[in-house]
C-alpha cells in the first residue's frame, strides 16, 4: 500500500476531464477531416480475431459471413482501425510513461483479491465482446462515433451501455469498493 | 480541397495508415491523460464517485459535433461523405445492455483497455484477451442468430432525420443536453465528496 | 474565466447558432430561368438523337461527356460506350466546366429529361438528353431496321444510323418486313402522343 501511494505522488496528476474531452473530440474530428471516418476499437479486435481464427481453422471462417466480412482484402477500414488501435496502445504507453503512471500491477478495488480481478476482467472482456459484435461496435466506435454523427442506432448503444453498466453495477459493489 | 481527404488518400497507402497510427497514437494518449486506463476511476462512473467517464465522452461528442457542423457549413468539410454508422436498433439497444453489463464487470471497454495494457495494467491485458475471446465466440455464434442480428434497420438514419428536426436544432439539443448532465454530474461529484469529507 | 466557464459558453454560442444555419451539407446554388428553359424545349434545344450521339462519340467531340442515371447494377448490365455512371442525386457534384457538352440518359428518358432542368438550373450550358434513353440506343444505333418498302425519309435516317452503328458493333438489318417490324420510338413520336 505504502509504495503505491509513493508512486502515486510522483505521478502528474490527471488532466481536467473538460479538457480532456475537448482533445479526444479534435482527434475524433481530425479523423472525420482527414478520412471520412471515425475512431473505432472493437472493430479492430474482430478483424485481429478473424484472421487468428482463420489461421487456425481457414475453411470455418470462410463459411461465417461475420468474420469473412473483415478477412476479405477489400475490407481496408478494418486495417485501417488494426493499425489505429496499434496506435491507441503506443500512445498510452507513451502518455503513461511521460506522467510516470508506466508500471506492472492490478488495478482492483480495496477488497478484491489480484486473481479475482483479473478473473472478472477477462469474464467482463468477454461479455463486452459479444455486444460489440451484437451492437457493432463499442464505446469508440459507436458512442463516440456514431454519437457525433447523430446517428440513432449509436445513441441507442450508447443509453442502453449506460443502463446496462448501472443495472448492474449494484451486484458488483464488492469488486470496485 | 475538400475534406474528407481520403479520396486523394487512397485506402490501404503509406499516408493513410500513417494517419491511422498518428490518430490512434493521439487517441490513446488523450484517454491516458483523461486517467481512462484506470479501472477504478471508470467504475466509479457506476457508483457516482468519479463521473470522469460521462465529462469526456459528451465533451469529446459535443465538440466533435459542433466541428463537423461548423466545418460542413463553412464548406471545408463535406459531410455527406463522412461515414455515419448503420442503425440496427434492437440488437444495438440489446448489444448496448450486455456491452454495458461486461463494461461494469471489467472496468474497461475495448479502447481504454488497449491503455491499460499499454500502462503495464495486468487487468487490462485481461480485458484485452476476454474481448478476443468474445468476438470469436459472438462471430460464431452469429449465424443461428442472423435474422435477429439484422432485425429493425433503419440504414445511415441520423436523429434530425428520425425526428423531422433539422440538424442545427439537434446540434443545439446534443449541447444543451450535454451541459445539463454535466451540471447533474459536478452536483453528484460535489455531493458525494461533502458525504465523504 | 475558468476553462469550464469558456467551453460552456462556447459550446452554447456555437450550438444556439446551428439551428440558424440549420445545415451542415453543401447548398448548392440554383436558379432556374423559367421561360429560357422553356423556350429551349419548345425549339427542341433540350435533346439530341440516340444516333447524334453515336455521331459525337465516334468523332470524339471535345468536352463531351455521356451521364448514365440509372443504378449501377443497371449501368454494369451494359451501357453507352464512354458512360459514366452518376445517379441523379450526385448530380449537383458535376461542376461546371467550359467546353463541355452533357448528354444525359436512362432508361426511357424521365429521369434524364428532370437531370437536363437540374443541371441547367447547377449552371451547365451546353446539355441534352435522349428522349426514349437507353431504348433509343438500342433501336437507333445498336439494331436499326429498314422495311422493304422503306420511303425516301427511312431510307436516309436508316443509312445514317447504319454507318455508327457498325463502329458501335450493331447490327443494322435491311429488308424487313414491315408488319414484323415494331415501331421504333422515333416512329410513335412523330405520330405524336
Amino acid at each position: 500500500m505504502t509504495s503505491e501511494r509513493l508512486v502515486a505522488a510522483e505521478a502528474r496528476p490527471y488532466a481536467e476531464p473538460y479538457v480532456a474531452g475537448v482533445g479526444l473530440g479534435v482527434v475524433l474530428l481530425a479523423a472525420f477531416v482527414l478520412v471520412g471516418r471515425g475512431l473505432g476499437a472493437s472493430g479492430a479486435f474482430a478483424r485481429v480475431a478473424a484472421s487468428a481464427a482463420a489461421f487456425g481453422d481457414s475453411t470455418r471462417v470462410a463459411r461465417n459471413a461475420y468474420f469473412t466480412g473483415y478477412v476479405q482484402s477489400g475490407s481496408i477500414m478494418s486495417d485501417w482501425l488494426v493499425i489505429e488501435l496499434a496506435g491507441v496502445f503506443i500512445g498510452g504507453a507513451l502518455s503513461a510513461w511521460f506522467a510516470g503512471r508506466l508500471r506492472a500491477d492490478t488495478e482492483r478495488g480495496p477488497r478484491t483479491s489480484a486473481r479475482l480481478r483479473l478473473a472478472v476482467a477477462f469474464a467482463g472482456g468477454s461479455v463486452m465482446g459479444a455486444g460489440a459484435v451484437i451492437a457493432r461496435g463499442c464505446t469508440s466506435g459507436q458512442a463516440l462515433t456514431g454519437g457525433a454523427m447523430l446517428s440513432v442506432g449509436s445513441w441507442c448503444f450508447m443509453l442502453a451501455a449506460f443502463a446496462g453498466a448501472y443495472a448492474v453495477a449494484p451486484f458488483l459493489r464488492r469488486l470496485w469498493t | 480541397m475538400m475534406a474528407p481527404l481520403f479520396d486523394t488518400i487512397a485506402a490501404g497507402t503509406v499516408a493513410s495508415g500513417g494517419i491511422a497510427l498518428t490518430i490512434g497514437i493521439a487517441f490513446g494518449w488523450t484517454l491516458e491523460r483523461a486517467g481512462l486506463g484506470s479501472a477504478r476511476k471508470l467504475a466509479g462512473q457506476f457508483y457516482l464517485t468519479d463521473l470522469t467517464v460521462v465529462k469526456v465522452m459528451f465533451t469529446a461528442i459535443i465538440t466533435a459535433a459542433l466541428g463537423v457542423f461548423w466545418l460542413g457549413w463553412w464548406g471545408v468539410l463535406d459531410v455527406s461523405r463522412v461515414y455515419v454508422p448503420e442503425t440496427f436498433v434492437i440488437p444495438q439497444i440489446v448489444g448496448g445492455l450486455v456491452f454495458g453489463a461486461g463494461f461494469a464487470a471489467a472496468g474497461l471497454c475495448p479502447g481504454t483497455s488497449c491503455v491499460a495494457a499499454a500502462s503495464g495494467r495486468r487487468d487490462g491485458m485481461l480485458v484485452v484477451g476476454g474481448l478476443f475471446a468474445g468476438v470469436l465466440a459472438m462471430g460464431f455464434a452469429l449465424k443461428p442468430l442472423a435474422s435477429f442480428y439484422r432485425s429493425t434497420p433503419l440504414g445511415a438514419r441520423t436523429i434530425p432525420a428520425q425526428f423531422h428536426i433539422s440538424y442545427g436544432s439537434a446540434i443545439l439539443a446534443l449541447v444543451l443536453i450535454g451541459l445539463g448532465v454535466f451540471a447533474g454530474a459536478e452536483r453528484v461529484e460535489r455531493s458525494h465528496r461533502a458525504v465523504h469529507a | 474565466m475558468t476553462t469550464r466557464r469558456t467551453f460552456a459558453i462556447t459550446a452554447l454560442t456555437l450550438g444556439a447558432a446551428a439551428p440558424l444555419a440549420q445545415t451542415p451539407f453543401r447548398r448548392h446554388e440554383a436558379s432556374i430561368d423559367v421561360d429560357e428553359l422553356s423556350r429551349a424545349i419548345e425549339l427542341g434545344d433540350d435533346h439530341i438523337d440516340a444516333v447524334d450521339l453515336a455521331e459525337w462519340i465516334q468523332e470524339r467531340r471535345e468536352g463531351l461527356r455521356v451521364i448514365d442515371l440509372r443504378s449501377d447494377g443497371q449501368f454494369a448490365a451494359g451501357h453507352i460506350p464512354t458512360a459514366e455512371n452518376i445517379s441523379i442525386d450526385a448530380l449537383s457534384g458535376i461542376a461546371p466546366r467550359r467546353g463541355e457538352t452533357l448528354v444525359l440518359y436512362s432508361e426511357g428518358g424521365a429521369h434524364a429529361g428532370q437531370a437536363w432542368v437540374l443541371l441547367k438550373a447547377l449552371g451547365h450550358e451546353r446539355v441534352y438528353f435522349l428522349r426514349a434513353g437507353l431504348f433509343e440506343w438500342e433501336e437507333e444505333v445498336m439494331s436499326p431496321t429498314l422495311a422493304t418498302d422503306a420511303t425516301d425519309d427511312e431510307r436516309r435516317v436508316f443509312e445514317r444510323s447504319e454507318k455508327v452503328s457498325q463502329y458501335f458493333g450493331g447490327e443494322p438489318q435491311r429488308d424487313v418486313p414491315r408488319s414484323t417490324r415494331a415501331l421504333t420510338t422515333r416512329e410513335l413520336r412523330r405520330r405524336g402522343c
